[in-house]
């Protein structure tokens, strides 16, 4: 963990902000959200509603404006709102055993979050942060691979240098009568 | 042996790594007497292509790079469209590419490509990878187009390897990966010495991009 910055931000940072991109459609279940997700403050967004492509691997926000994604859509929102949080947690539905491409797709417009500098973390090879540690969950609807899932949270929450919050299955929900 | 091809990369084609490997892949394919047709995802006029492709041929391959710890998600959204059943058994190999060099970094998302043919009415054929991918578009420098030359090289023995085997389950595409983890002694290096030199590195190929901010740049605080 980034030691350095807890020691600065301490003062101005008293309360943990959660991010939740909600990636189900119409953003289904959100009273399960609120039960499972618990935290000082947090916001749910939901992306199903909301314009945004997939990462085109340009890397324009490493190399030519950094920090800045080209794709201009409701992604910017997104990452203006990380650079205030502390916990990510995306709720996403599965297919293959794991997300689908909805929940993967917000993943993987994250990279503005991290540099294009290398150091190693933990002894792992890894881009540096463009801001500060974010913690990461996932709560996940369907059948998958619930161990799967958990070792790429702790992979996604290591490239984020930050702790993994957990994999959570939701239930089925309100029965449709 | 016709081999469907399909870039699983969202990159455009023009600037893509995974279709540099590509290319040099197929030459070794060729070279070999096999023939192949490719299919890029990056361009949606190409998907229903890619699906009919995918569903009446024997021997499929899809390049990709590795994006947060797995497939990017527009591969996985084509994946999502592919029927389940299919009437022609087929073989599904994967060459799995990224920036990061060490072996490990791949593990997790190999595991979901084992996984992943027999949810789609296939066989897994393999999956041949290495990492070091990164530079491979930034080959104007004459050292670096000399690395990266000789990378690309690699790819098409392994085209000739795979036409030769049909498949990817053979030794020379295990050993194709290289060191699972660099040793304590890179690490050591990096930090004393290598780190620097990167930076520097990729600071110039900025400047050459017309980037005029610092690469650590913090625009939203």
């Amino acid at each position: 963990m980034d030691k350095s910055f807890y020691e600065e931000g301490e003062t101005q940072r008293t309360l943990m902000k959660t991010i939740v991109l909600n990636t189900l459609e119409g953003g289904a279940v959100s009273e399960q959200i609120g039960t499972l997700i618990k935290g000082d403050e947090v916001e749910v967004l939901n992306t199903s509603d909301k314009r945004i492509a997939h990462c085109m691997g340009c890397n324009m926000c490493w190399l030519k404006t950094p920090g800045v994604c080209a794709i201009k859509d409701d992604y910017e929102g997104i990452i203006k709102k990380l650079v205030g949080a502390e916990n990510l947690w995306l709720v996403s539905d599965t297919r293959f055993g794991f997300v689908d491409w909805h929940g993967k797709l917000v993943m993987d417009r994250i990279v503005p979050m991290l540099n294009m500098y290398i150091e190693f973390r933990a002894g792992l090879e890894r881009h540096e942060l463009r801001y500060h540690p974010l913690n990461f969950g996932l709560l996940y609807k369907g059948e998958a691979d619930q161990e799967f899932l958990e070792e790429w949270s702790r992979r996604v929450a290591s490239n984020l240098a930050g702790k993994p919050l957990g994999v959570i299955k939701m239930g089925e929900g309100e029965p449709c009568m | 042996m016709h081999v469907i091809i399909i870039n699983g990369s969202p990159r455009v084609q023009k600037l893509s790594n995974t279709a540099k490997i590509i290319q040099s892949f197929g030459k070794g394919l060729q070279a070999a007497g096999a023939s192949f047709e490719l299919y890029s995802l990056s361009d949606r006029r190409e998907w229903d292509a890619a699906r009919d492709a995918f569903m009446g041929n024997e021997q499929i391959i899809f390049a990709l790079p590795l994006y947060v710890e797995c497939v990017p998600s527009i591969m996985l959204e084509f994946l999502e469209s592919l029927p389940t059943e299919r009437r022609q058994p087929a073989l599904m190999s994967f060459i799995l590419h990224g920036g990061f060099d060490e072996g490990h970094q791949f593990r997790l998302c190999e595991r979901f490509l084992q996984s992943l043919p027999s949810q789609l009415g296939c066989t897994y054929g393999g999956c041949l990878i290495q990492g070091g991918s990164f530079m491979i578009r930034l080959r104007d420098d004459e050292k670096m187009k000399k690395a990266m030359d000789k990378k690309l090289d690699g790819y098409t023995e392994m085209g000739q390897s795979f036409a030769a085997h049909g498949s990817f389950m053979t030794p020379e595409s295990r050993k194709f990966t290289g060191p699972e983890k660099n040793p304590w002694i890179v690490h050591l290096l990096f930090k004393l010495f290598i780190k620097r030199l990167v930076r520097n590195n990729f600071d110039y190929f900025a400047k050459q991009w017309g980037c005029t901010r610092p690469l650590d740049d913090k625009p939203y605080l």
